[in-house]
């Protein structure tokens, strides 16, 4: 698939929520080792609240769509995750296509560097730091190095699943500096970071994968 | 395992808490967009507006101190977590007027991030004049850790009693914010904890601490601290930890300072009395004025045991703010 359409793609993303939701128990359980075990029922509450975004405003008014969409991720309550998806769903408005019909590699990677870019506006994580960018960031870059590469959109975005999820894998043997894990020291080693996995278990969901 | 609180389903307490702080309250405080407590008798628009952010749990913080003299508007979270920038960025639009608006932001990563977020939101939309303090007087990590690693304890009300007077005077925005940060920057706060508490939502254990054991510098949801020891008899705990409070304001001879004891959750009035004496004795011994000291339940855990210990250096300007009137469910004279 050498392109994909701006519609498609986001249909996609309810794949990708979809995910979310058959996973809680996965977050839930990582997070009551690390956290207060909130994370997984905050996910599909800002899934929810996303998906209902796409549902009301439809596809005819990109820049309206993800506004709403990240509006209502960062009204999820539930701590960061939420305002941060939010800023990621914003971003991704600064990242449009010039042709929603036709998006090229280039483009996807664009349109996920822009989301990624609206997150780190506000998070100051960097991988390494046992957060969602651990998974989010691998994510985007090999969407830019497929790219690069010209690899097809299917292609980048399987490069892409992949990558989240090792970086999510990753996070097991990390140290946390952010949250309430931070103050949980190596105590956290061994269990992989409930936001990291969540990212990954979204671009799962967002190949064409069943 | 039940958990030993009066609760019904935990997925309700944040709702079920405003509906009783409002209805014990109702002369002074009421709730719109479920999560905004305002006050009855609004501001007038020629004066700024105080807001605040911070999640539940902690009663009466932060809401108990909505009324006249202090907050305008407190936007409350879910139980320990901070509401989101959707609803701070409400009540920004709600206040918006021409005088201006402090918001005033404890530093914790999920209050600062929804407070970062909604100002950026609040300037998107034209929202003019708007200020933040963001507070840090924890010196757990020691007074010179970087201001990030500081996190914001009880020391946001005083500065919202002091804030909030100038406020109610009619100062300007800058002037209000001018003395937000003079008291900022002359506070510092450090907990003790006998014993952690139950995470109401979830029944989790908060933190675990030996019968025999205290800590020093624990933080409000019970992140680790960096003293942990021996129990200590009350004068003794008491010095341990107003000497590097001491050292922090700088307060030296000579010096007014205010001292504010704030119970945990579940210190009995009888042991904060203590406390205060204790504080007293060291204070005057090393020749400081204690010109305002409280003790009671202002920010609290659940039922962690244990309490923290603000000390704050004043001036005349500081006091005289201090001692306006106010009128809210908490602090009221």
């Amino acid at each position: 698939m050498k392109e994909i359409r701006l519609e498609a793609l986001l249909e996609r993303f309810r794949k990708a929520f979809q995910k979310i939701r058959e996973q809680v128990e996965t977050l839930t359980k990582l997070d009551a080792a690390t956290g207060d075990g909130d994370h997984g029922v905050t996910m599909v509450r800002i899934v929810d609240k996303a998906e209902a975004a796409m549902d009301a405003k439809g596809f005819t008014d990109f820049p309206a769509l993800f506004k709403a969409m990240g509006m209502g991720a960062m009204s999820a309550g539930g701590g960061s995750a939420g305002p941060l998806m939010g800023q990621f769903f914003l971003g991704l408005a600064q990242g449009l296509p010039e042709n929603p019909d036709a998006m090229d590699t280039a483009a996807v990677a664009k349109f996920f560097e822009a989301g990624h870019a609206g997150m780190f506006k506000f998070s100051k994580a960097n991988v390494g730091d046992r957060t969602m960018m651990d998974a989010l960031k691998p994510a985007v870059d090999a969407l830019q190095a497929s790219a690069a590469a010209g690899e097809d959109v299917e292609t980048a975005l399987q490069k892409a699943a992949a990558a989240a999820t090792e970086g999510a894998r990753a996070t097991e043997q990390m140290l946390a500096k952010f949250g309430r894990a931070r103050n949980l020291g190596d105590r956290v080693l061994g269990s992989a970071d409930p936001g990291a996995t969540s990212w990954s278990f979204l671009f799962q969901g967002l190949t064409d994968n069943d | 395992m039940v958990m030993k609180k009066f609760i019904n389903d935990p997925a309700n307490l944040t709702a079920e808490l405003l509906e009783g702080l409002v209805i014990t309250n109702g002369d002074t405080v009421k709730l719109e967009q479920e999560k905004l407590v305002c006050r009855v008798e609004e501001k007038p628009q020629d004066k700024v507006a105080v807001v605040t952010l911070g999640g539940a749990g902690h009663e009466p913080a932060l809401s108990g101190f909505v009324g006249k003299g202090m907050l305008d508007i407190s936007v409350v979270g879910d139980i320990f977590a901070a509401p989101g920038p959707v609803e701070v960025l409400e009540a920004l639009k709600k206040v918006d007027r021409p005088a201006g608006t402090l918001l005033v932001i404890l530093n914790h990563a999920g209050d600062v991030l929804s407070g970062t977020m909604a100002l950026e939101m609040a300037e998107a939309e034209g929202l003019k004049n708007i200020q933040s303090v963001n507070t840090h007087e924890d010196i757990a990590p020691g007074a010179d850790a970087p201001v990030e690693d500081r996190r914001g304890l009880v020391g946001c009300i005083p500065l919202i009693k002091v804030a909030g007077a100038a406020a109610e005077r009619g100062w300007s925005l800058d002037e209000v914010t001018r003395v937000a940060n003079k008291f900022n920057d002359q506070m510092a706060t450090l907990a003790v904890a006998l014993r952690g508490a139950t995470h109401p939502s979830n029944g989790m254990v908060i933190s675990e601490l030996g019968d025999d054991e205290m800590e020093i510098g624990m933080g409000q949801h019970g992140e680790a601290g960096t003293g942990r020891g021996k129990m200590l008899p009350c004068d003794e705990t008491v010095e341990k930890m107003l000497l590097p409070l001491v050292e922090a304001v700088k307060a030296k001879s000579g010096d007014q300072v205010l001292l504010l004891v704030n119970g945990s959750g579940a210190t009995t009035l009888m042991e904060m009395f203590i406390v205060a004496r204790s504080a007293k004795k060291f204070l005057e011994g090393r020749g400081i004025t204690l010109a305002v000291c409280k003790a009671g339940e202002y920010l609290t855990v659940q039922e962690t045991a244990g309490f923290q210990l603000l000390l704050a250096k004043v001036d005349d300007e500081i006091l005289d703010l201090w001692n306006d009137p106010c009128k809210t469910p908490t602090w009221c004279w």
